[in-house]
């Protein structure tokens, strides 16, 4: 693997677009069991990739993250008055914080 | 829970409390353990919402919660450990208070005066008995021949007061017709009320068919302004000439009134005359007896309620006093000695009631079930053709029927009383018992 360079560090993110970037945080069972293990979940923007989104998390709350994965969660299909429809699709991001850093996401954003 | 006492002096009582936090903060747990067990948020089975969730989004309203329940529980405990007993309900002083603190608020209340029986075979009274005499029915039934009078036609003569003219008249002011001033077939009693002062005084003497022009000023103050203090000519027709005749007094007149006969309705009036007496006398006595009371009664009065006393009767007072309505008694006095003296009046019906309860609780004297239940129903028949919708007032409205419990509750103590003191019975004619102090 020692053949395959690190990508360039990409031009630092505007304000503006770190907030584009994380829509919301994912507040279920699952996500708050993943607080044991350090990692924090957040609906991001569909086009949103890894390092723009570790970019914003420590852009925005003040840590430093290890690792980022994300998951599109496809739409269901639901049927609307008799007429099928289609749900959106949208990007779900599973960020791992370095040790003793936490984010609370019970107060909301400055 | 630490309680220090700040003042006690005659009938006033402050504490200060201190609630330690953690008390505080197990009870705001476990209300909130409670409260997580079944609520549902989205994301979460119901019943799994992490405490620290249901913490950040109830906790503030908890936090209210409890501080509710402990100072109505350290009151609660307060109360019960120092046996005291409030007369007004406690007021509570509670001081800024922030989460994770000892809750500190300080509780001032006034306690019920330790009130001593009075010795009630000190107490004598003179109790009136008047019996209804002939005379007094006989006024009563002259009473009711003239309520069931009836008019009765009759020939044609000159009318006199208290006779009834059927007359045709119309009114004019300076040669116009005004509103309301013309009539056909109308009843006109001689000198009699109703009319116009004057107009039905200028129609003495006038026979059926006679035709007579009046002159009559309408007063200053009368309800219709264009009227007012104008001079009216009537012209008035009579037509007919009607007598009041009474009925006879006989058993007819004790049928149309729904009994047998004369001798039963010399009975009933007989009946309800003496229950009328005893009424009185009953009052009188009673008066008699609360008057004795209040002067042995020399306890001290818890001021609160003095207070709220003299609050609901003043009021009143005042608007009395700005319209110039007060009775003989007060005319005359000003603002600062009425007050003490509706003051004073505050103090003794306060000072009796305590007095009263107090005797009611120690010789345990309850108003039954059934006494209130026959009090609704008197109550009902107050409104005929309506007991059905009271009757369920009083069911609906258990505070209404306390309102009922409490002059039962008078009664029945007055009569407990009235037992113990010496009465003294003394026959009186009504006349006497109607002047009687």
């Amino acid at each position: 693997m020692s053949t395959v360079s690190k990508p360039a560090a990409p031009a630092p993110l505007s304000r503006e677009l770190q907030y584009l970037t994380i829509i919301a945080p994912v507040i279920t069972e699952k996500a708050t069991a993943l607080s044991e293990k350090n990692q924090v979940v957040f609906k991001v923007a569909m086009d949103a990739d890894k390092r723009t989104i570790k970019q914003a998390v420590e852009g925005l709350f003040g840590v430093s993250v290890t690792a980022v994965n994300t998951i599109v969660v496809k739409g269901k299909s639901k049927r609307f008055k008799g007429r099928p429809g289609q749900r959106s699709d949208w990007k779900k991001a599973v960020v791992s914080l370095a040790e003793g850093q936490s984010i609370d996401l019970t107060t909301g954003l400055a | 829970m630490n309680v220090t006492e700040l003042s006690n002096e005659g009938l006033k009582r402050s504490y200060s409390v201190v609630v330690p936090a953690t008390a505080l903060a197990a009870q705001k747990d476990k209300k909130l353990a409670e409260l997580g067990r079944d609520l549902k948020v989205p994301g979460f089975r119901p019943g799994k919402v992490p405490a620290s969730l249901v913490a950040s989004r109830y906790g503030k309203a908890v936090t209210g919660e409890v501080l509710d329940a402990s100072i109505q529980e350290a009151t609660d405990k307060l109360l019960t450990e120092r046996s005291l007993r409030p007369a007004t309900q406690p007021k509570i002083d509670l001081k800024e208070f922030k989460d994770g603190e000892d809750l500190t608020f300080e509780i001032s209340l006034e306690v019920l005066p330790e009130i001593t029986m009075p010795d009630f075979g000190a107490i004598s009274l003179t109790r009136l008995k008047a019996t209804p005499g002939e005379a007094e029915v006989a006024k009563a039934i002259e009473n009711i021949t003239r309520r069931n009078a009836s008019l009765e036609e009759t020939e044609s003569r000159a009318a006199a007061k208290g006779e009834v003219l059927i007359v045709d008249f119309e009114g004019k002011i300076d040669g116009v017709a005004f509103q309301g001033g013309a009539g056909t077939d109308m009843p006109v009693e001689i000198a009699g009320p109703g009319f116009i002062p004057g107009f039905s005084e200028q129609m003495e003497g006038m026979v059926p068919g006679e035709t007579r022009v009046i002159t009559v000023p309408f007063p200053e103050d009368y309800q219709a302004k264009d009227l007012a203090g104008k001079t009216a000519e009537f012209t008035i027709t009579a037509k007919t000439l009607k007598v009041y005749t009474k009925p006879a007094v006989d058993d007819e007149l004790a049928k149309k009134l729904g009994l047998e006969s004369l001798e039963k309705l010399n009975e009933t009036i007989n009946n309800v005359l003496q229950n009328e007496y005893d009424g009185i006398a009953r009052s009188k006595v009673k008066r008699a007896l609360l008057d004795a009371l209040a002067e042995q009664a020399s306890f001290e009065v818890p001021e609160g309620l003095v207070e709220a006393e003299f609050g609901q009767i003043w009021p009143r007072v005042e608007a009395d006093l700005k319209a110039d309505r007060l009775d003989a008694d007060d005319k005359g006095k000003d603002e600062a000695t009425l007050r003490a003296d509706y003051r004073k009046i505050a103090e003794r019906r306060i000072r009796l009631g305590l007095l009263l309860a107090e005797i009611g609780r120690t010789n345990n004297i309850q108003v039954t079930p059934e006494e209130l239940n026959r009090a609704m129903m008197a109550e009902a028949q107050r409104y005929p053709g309506q007991e059905r919708q009271v009757i369920e007032f009083f069911t609906k409205n258990p505070d209404a029927i306390n309102n009922l419990r409490s002059p039962i509750f008078e009664e029945k103590v007055v009569d407990f009383m009235l037992e113990l003191a010496k009465v003294e019975e003394k026959a009186v004619t009504p006349e006497e018992l109607a002047a009687a102090e």
